[in-house]
């Protein structure tokens, strides 16, 4: 069976690459000269010394690189935040995990069920009003960058029309401007890829061949183009929905929403390798099982994805 | 046969075919990109924002680092309150008071008689001439005082008895086209040198990228078995990594300098690997056909075949592809910048004038919005731009 083989390649590639990121971000966070307590105002030798007893930074690299492995991959243990005193990066996690994934998924659902059907649309309506104003919102979707898109979401929605608060989560309102925001890019991207791959499958002789033998033409284009032209979307969609999930912390600083992503931004702020590091490596993790979970699902749905790689 | 029975036709066409002169595919490229309306708006566009990047902070009579504590926080149309002939007051959002010419230059900010201030009843005087003592009074006591609530202004200004209570009318900035920021900054001049800094970086950082890239993606494709599956491993790896977390932690792990070198670094150092990727799959098509062989046969040294047969022949994906490369790092910065990874101050750029109008979005929202388009429109017309290359250059997407 070459299928199998070729999961548990698949499978033990992504775990080295999940070691060796680890790896990478352990050394460059160790190089920065002056150590995490180097500070504007000077920390007196003694309290230094024993800081650093404390976290075990005075050990030998390759003992402090086996501890650090062993916790990361044995205890799933991040270790002790520097910079919020008496907080592990795990309760960090842990308190902006929620409302991290939640934004992300919202996005990705919002971002499915909007773009596919919008690049349907202006693809059968090609050169038509609708296409031209889909195509135009997709343009404009592309182009701003989502900071922007946050911005001006707060300045018009929130801060005029009042009608959704500016920050946190607490009213369910609050989540529309994050996911909008978070999924405008990628929904224009969305929207995009599958009006071109609509307009290249409609051209297909299998479909001319359709229609001539009298198939409805709803069923020639939900039954034979939709689901071709479907396949390049579905190949994208599988990394965004990682990124998105991910990548928030822009979208999280702007509404401050209490997420894994500010934190992320307010570490990288105040130098606070721990959580840098913990942060860097949870989220390529995350990244790249989520795209190890696409691929083996692909597998399933087209058998010439896995047959490819033989 | 006599000759006389041969007679000549009567030529009707010069020729019997129809040529034209034949193009080059680089006059081919040019000839089709001109036809493409969009690509040819992005190029004029480009222009432009070149132009006024290289050129406006030179002409604008401000520097990018000029402040104005006088002058912060002014906004490109200003209300005016008309109280007399020829003087015109305007009240800033921080409440500080302008004397504004006809035309809408900014002459001067009023001074304060601190003398008369009646803090109790919200009174506040000011100078408007120093030689007549000519003054202004600008009534806060409404929505304070009990018998003054539940009017739908919040201050009133009073000149010689009459009293103003909605501004007499609106007119454009003319000392500060775009306005002014929170340190009296001129937004115009800051917004044409972020174009300056935004630009600088992304061409630096896509110039790189290519060069990474196509080296290793050349030698990859060209060399292929082993040593094109190990290399292509690293990209994989790479690849596999959500690339804006790495630009980040670069830009914390390179000792700090003015930030300008360290975006640079940070951005060219990962961003190579699609063209790596890109390059890799022409040089596999490519080696295989005849005049490498041929070149191979007498001799030619592999350098010389990459560089001189392989890489040129590869020169139109490349140039689509270096040119989103460019949107995408101008966003990257913007993005890091914003995330307050960016240049150092005074220094800016689009994303740092984007990051430092944050707080005051909801008062001076000018702020925001000037460096906002500006990115806007530069994507746009590098996206329209890379379009049209892409169908002019890309021999696979030509159709007929």
């Amino acid at each position: 069976m070459g299928s199998i083989s070729y999961y548990v390649r698949r499978v033990v590639s992504s775990l080295l690459t999940i070691v060796l990121i680890a790896t990478v971000t352990f050394l460059m966070m160790h190089s920065i000269p002056g150590g995490p307590f180097s500070r504007e105002k000077a920390v007196p030798a003694e309290i230094l010394k024993s800081l650093n007893e404390k976290y075990n930074l005075d050990a030998p690299l390759h003992e402090q690189y086996v501890d650090y492995m062993y916790r990361l991959f044995i205890k799933f243990d991040f270790g002790p935040s520097f910079s919020i005193i008496g907080t592990s990066v795990n309760q960090l996690i842990d308190s902006g995990k929620d409302a991290s994934l939640k934004i992300g998924l919202y996005a990705s659902i919002v971002i499915i069920l909007l773009g596919i059907p919008l690049g349907i649309i202006s693809a059968l309506k090609q050169n038509k009003p609708i296409d031209y104003a889909v195509m135009f919102m997709a343009t404009l979707g592309v182009t701003i960058p989502s900071f922007v898109v946050a911005t001006l979401i707060i300045y018009f929605f929130a801060g005029k029309l009042g009608w959704i608060p500016t920050f946190g989560l607490e009213d369910p309102r609050g989540y529309i401007g994050p996911v909008v925001a978070l999924a405008g890019y990628s929904l224009s991207f969305v929207s995009r890829l599958t009006r071109s791959s609509m307009l290249e499958v409609l051209r297909q002789d299998y479909i001319r061949t359709a229609r001539a033998n009298g198939i409805s033409e709803f069923k020639v284009i939900a039954k034979h183009a939709v689901k071709n032209a479907l396949i390049p979307v579905v190949t994208y969609i599988g990394p965004m929905i990682a990124a998105l999930l991910t990548g928030s912390f822009v979208v999280e600083k702007i509404f401050a929403i209490p997420g894994m992503g500010r934190y992320f931004v307010v570490s990288v702020g105040n130098r606070d390798y721990t959580t840098i590091m913990g942060m860097t490596i949870l989220y390529s993790a995350f990244y790249i099982v989520t795209i190890l979970l696409v691929d083996i699902a692909y597998g399933f749905i087209d058998p010439r994805i896995r047959l490819g790689k033989e | 046969m006599a000759d006389n029975r041969f007679r000549f036709l009567e030529s009707k066409f010069e020729d019997a075919e129809v040529s034209r002169p034949s193009l080059t595919y680089w006059q081919d490229a040019w000839r089709r990109l001109k036809k493409h309306k969009p690509a040819m708006f992005g190029v004029v566009v480009i222009a432009i924002i070149v132009f006024f990047g290289v050129f406006g902070p030179m002409l604008s009579k401000y520097s990018y680092s000029d402040q104005n504590n006088d002058f912060k926080n002014l906004p490109p149309r200003l209300e005016i309150f008309t109280v007399a002939d020829g003087i015109n007051l305007h009240l800033s959002e921080d409440y500080n008071m302008f004397l504004v010419s006809d035309k809408g230059e900014i002459l001067k900010r009023l001074d304060q008689n601190k003398k008369k201030k009646d803090v109790v009843n919200k009174l506040y005087y000011y100078v408007i001439d120093d030689a007549t003592g000519e003054e202004v009074i600008l009534d806060f006591s409404y929505n304070l005082l009990k018998d003054k609530q539940g009017y739908d202004y919040d201050f009133t200004i009073e000149h010689k008895g009459v009293v103003f209570k909605y501004p007499t009318g609106k007119v454009f900035n003319k000392t500060n086209i775009f306005g002014t920021d929170d340190l009296g900054r001129d937004i115009l001049t800051r917004v044409m040198y972020g174009a300056r800094i935004s630009l600088l970086v992304a061409v630096i950082a896509t110039v790189v990228n290519l060069l990474i890239g196509v080296v290793y993606g050349s030698v990859s494709g060209y060399e292929g078995g082993k040593v094109d599956e190990a290399m292509m491993r690293v990209v994989d790896i790479i690849n596999s990594i959500p690339l804006m977390l790495y630009v980040i932690l670069l830009m914390v792990w390179i000792p700090k300098s003015d930030g300008l070198g360290n975006i640079i670094i940070a951005l060219s150092s990962v961003y190579w690997v699609s063209m790596a990727r890109l390059v890799r799959g022409q040089m596999l098509s490519l080696k295989e056909q005849e005049f490498v062989l041929a070149a191979r046969v007498i001799g030619v040294p592999k350098i010389k075949i990459i560089f001189r047969h392989l890489i040129p022949n590869a020169m139109g994906p490349i140039i689509v592809s270096m040119t989103m490369m460019i949107p995408t790092a101008v966003f990257t910065e913007a993005f890091l910048s914003f995330v307050g990874l960016g240049v150092s101050a005074p220094q800016a750029s689009w994303g740092t004038l984007a990051n430092n109008a944050l707080p005051g979005l909801i008062t001076y929202p000018y702020q925001l919005f000037f460096p906002a388009l500006a990115i806007a429109i530069t994507m746009l017309a590098f996206n329209f731009l890379g379009d049209g290359l892409r169908d002019a250059l890309d021999p696979r997407l030509r159709k007929g």
